[in-house]
């Protein structure tokens, strides 16, 4: 893949420079005609759910699937499968900053836009969600600080202005790594904070038995993770093939082993779940027999592929002789963002697959209305993915990346002359004697 | 003299009205008059009695929870006619977990076993019988269920409040069901709930609301087949172009 460093772009004549960030219109304008095939694509998804919002704005909620025993439907599963996806771009940027890991520096302006978007889709989700969204003021007026909502919401909103303003300050360079690291010590308890509330949103309703695990914080983390790890690794696969940005093999394998370390700790907490909700001795019946409908009909088709698409992803990535393997990498990543979506999925049935009062609730499956706006919701993304890829300087120059590798590599040096020391004196201790 | 033995002279102190031995009785008249007054005064304060019929009954002698005549209806002599005309087929109460207690009316009759068949009669081993609206119910329930009895006796279950006795509280055929409040047994409230505990196995209550049907405009769907359309021929133009590409 580095061989198509030699097709890297030379920057193009027209560039505009706006709040100091070299806007490449002549990309744009001069792109191909598949590039403005894709982008007819999405306009045309885009108009389809615009008619589909009107529809559904004029006649009511008789237009969605969702009903009183199944009130969080497609576009709620979006929001939590978008703030989840979102993690992973920030597991890795901040990864850069904190820890060091110079492997991912090119990956990180992608990261941080990839993130921002996911989280104003995953908004843009709950603004459907809420049929009346002039109405959403009243939230920020008169909060509910009893619920979760009040501080998800609220988490979303601050951590995309945070990503888009961390991208911002990444491009332009303003404040150097001082301030970069700086934004990614406000991001990073901000990222832990979304995931978290968003987590709470279920487990802290004390009614539905599956949701109420003090363990769907930390699933919910490691699946947020592992999945925005693969959908980041994806995207950066497409970006390289179209000449957007260039990696280094090895730092897709070091992408690879992140990835494969974070789904086997998602597995091991959903088994460990799953284990304690079916032990013969402890199980409760309310528990068990919600779960066991996820094991066989209505539900058993969703979730069993959940567990066997994750299986089957680390089993992919385990193998330290075929983890470089882009189309190794590209299938593990794809299977485990599918596999986290249909996760999301199954969550929300696990809460309503039977009510409170034990009543069993039919399967929800997304109107036309549903899916044309969640469709909607996922071009304006992908539209805002595709534009940026041509006007925006994603490609980390080279020179910062050789810069921050040097520094790391004297870093590393100066640490290893401080292990060096004591060793030297005790020698000279040694021959003293 | 007589007379004069049945109203003694006497003096109501403080008072200067002096009753003589010749007058007319009305003052001790008054008074009893008034003692009546206060006696039926007094009785308004205090509960009201006890009527003849039992706790849970009519005053008929039939139960007022399952009131026999309304599958069971009398004819002119007091006594129950012989044909059902209320549509009556069997016993319709139903079991959940006493089942066990036999098939059929043997779990009837491990209770309800008086052999006049008053349904209201349960017996006791050891005690004869007991009345059904009774607090002695309890002793019914002691017979299998010893060590609920005994917290009960302890106090843990609430045996302070009024009518707290173990069918006040359960539905003694299906004992998963609890009354909405205590009351005294078998006066009924109209209201239930299902308690279920971790031990018992999880049934659901009911099979699923019929949810509303989904709507969805005609001409949306025909929008959207458009653009179905539309869409497959973009991604053919874009899968064209990689070719010659």
């Amino acid at each position: 893949m580095s061989t198509q460093s030699t097709q890297w772009a030379a920057p193009a004549p027209d560039t505009k420079r706006l709040i100091g960030i070299d806007w490449n219109i002549g990309g744009l304008l001069h792109a191909g005609p598949r590039f403005y095939a894709f982008i007819s694509l999405l306009v045309t998804v885009i108009f389809l759910g615009l008619m589909a919002w009107g529809a559904f704005l004029f006649n009511g909620g008789g237009l969605m699937a969702m009903r009183d025993t199944y009130p969080w439907g497609l576009w709620f599963t979006n929001y939590m499968y978008y703030v989840g996806l979102s993690a992973g771009g920030l597991a890795v940027y901040a990864s850069v900053h904190l820890f060091g890991a110079e492997q991912f520096r090119p990956l990180s302006r992608l990261a941080v836009l990839q993130a921002g978007v996911l989280v104003m889709m995953a908004l843009l989700g709950i603004i459907t969600d809420m049929e009346r969204f002039w109405r959403a003021g009243w939230m920020l007026l008169t909060p509910n600080p009893t619920s979760p909502f009040v501080y998800t919401g609220s988490a979303a909103n601050i951590y995309m202005i945070i990503a888009f303003v961390d991208l911002w300050i990444l491009i332009t360079g303003k404040g150097g790594e001082k301030l970069a690291m700086r934004m990614t010590l406000i991001a990073l308890p901000f990222a832990v904070y979304l995931h978290t509330t968003t987590a709470f949103v279920l487990s802290l309703n004390k009614a539905r038995e599956l949701w109420n695990s003090a363990v769907m914080v930390p699933i919910f983390l490691t699946s947020a993770t592992a999945s925005g790890i693969a959908l980041l690794m994806i995207s950066a696969y497409i970006m390289q093939r179209f000449n957007v940005m260039r990696f280094k093999k090895s730092m897709f394998r070091s992408l690879s082993t992140l990835l494969a370390t974070v789904i086997i700790i998602d597995l091991f907490l959903l088994g460990v779940e799953i284990l304690s909700i079916f032990w013969p001795t402890s199980n409760h019946p309310g528990h068990s027999a919600r779960m066991a409908l996820f094991f066989e009909a209505p539900y058993g088709w969703v979730f069993i592929p959940v567990l066997i698409l994750g299986v089957s992803a680390f089993a992919l990535l385990a193998g330290r002789n075929r983890r470089h393997l882009p189309a190794v990498q590209l299938t593990a990543a794809a299977m485990y963002v599918v596999a986290i979506f249909l996760k999301r999925y199954t969550l929300m049935a696990m809460g309503f697959a039977i009510d409170p009062l034990g009543q069993f609730t039919a399967p929800y499956f997304p109107s036309l209305v549903e899916i044309l706006i969640a469709l909607m919701i996922l071009a304006i993304g992908l539209l805002i993915m595709a534009v940026a890829a041509k006007i925006l300087p994603l490609q980390v120059p080279d020179q910062e990346i050789e810069e921050h590798a040097h520094e790391h590599v004297k870093q590393r040096a100066e640490w290893a002359a401080l292990d060096a020391e004591p060793q030297a004196a005790q020698a000279s201790v040694t021959e003293a004697g | 003299m007589q007379r004069d033995t049945m109203f003694p002279p006497h003096r109501i102190t403080g008072s200067r009205t002096v009753l003589s031995r010749t007058g007319p009785p009305h003052a001790s008249a008054v008074a009893s008059i008034l003692i009546v007054l206060g006696v039926l005064a007094l009785a308004t304060l205090l509960p009201p009695a006890a009527s003849a019929a039992p706790l849970g009954r009519a005053a008929t002698g039939e139960l007022l929870y399952y009131p026999c005549t309304s599958c069971h209806p009398l004819g002119l002599d007091g006594r129950p006619t012989g044909a059902n005309p209320n549509d009556f087929e069997q016993h319709q109460i139903v079991l959940e977990a006493h089942d066990t207690l036999g098939e059929g009316s043997v779990a009837c009759l491990a209770c309800h076993d008086d052999p006049t068949r008053d349904p209201g009669r349960l017996r006791v081993v050891g005690a004869g019988f007991v009345e059904a609206g009774s607090d002695d119910v309890s002793l019914v329930c002691y017979q299998c269920h010893s060590a609920q009895y005994q917290e009960w006796q302890d106090g843990i279950h609430g045996r302070e409040q009024s009518g707290c006795t173990a069918a006040g509280c359960h539905d003694p055929h299906t004992p998963a069901w609890i009354y909405g409040a205590p009351l005294p047994p078998f006066t009924g409230t109209g209201f239930e709930v299902r308690v279920v505990s971790n031990r018992v196995p999880f049934t659901p209550l009911a099979g699923p609301p019929a949810p509303a049907p989904v709507e969805t405009p005609f001409w949306l769907a025909i929008a959207s087949a458009v653009g179905v359309l539309l869409a497959v021929g973009l991604i053919g133009l874009m899968v064209r172009g990689r070719h010659a590409r």
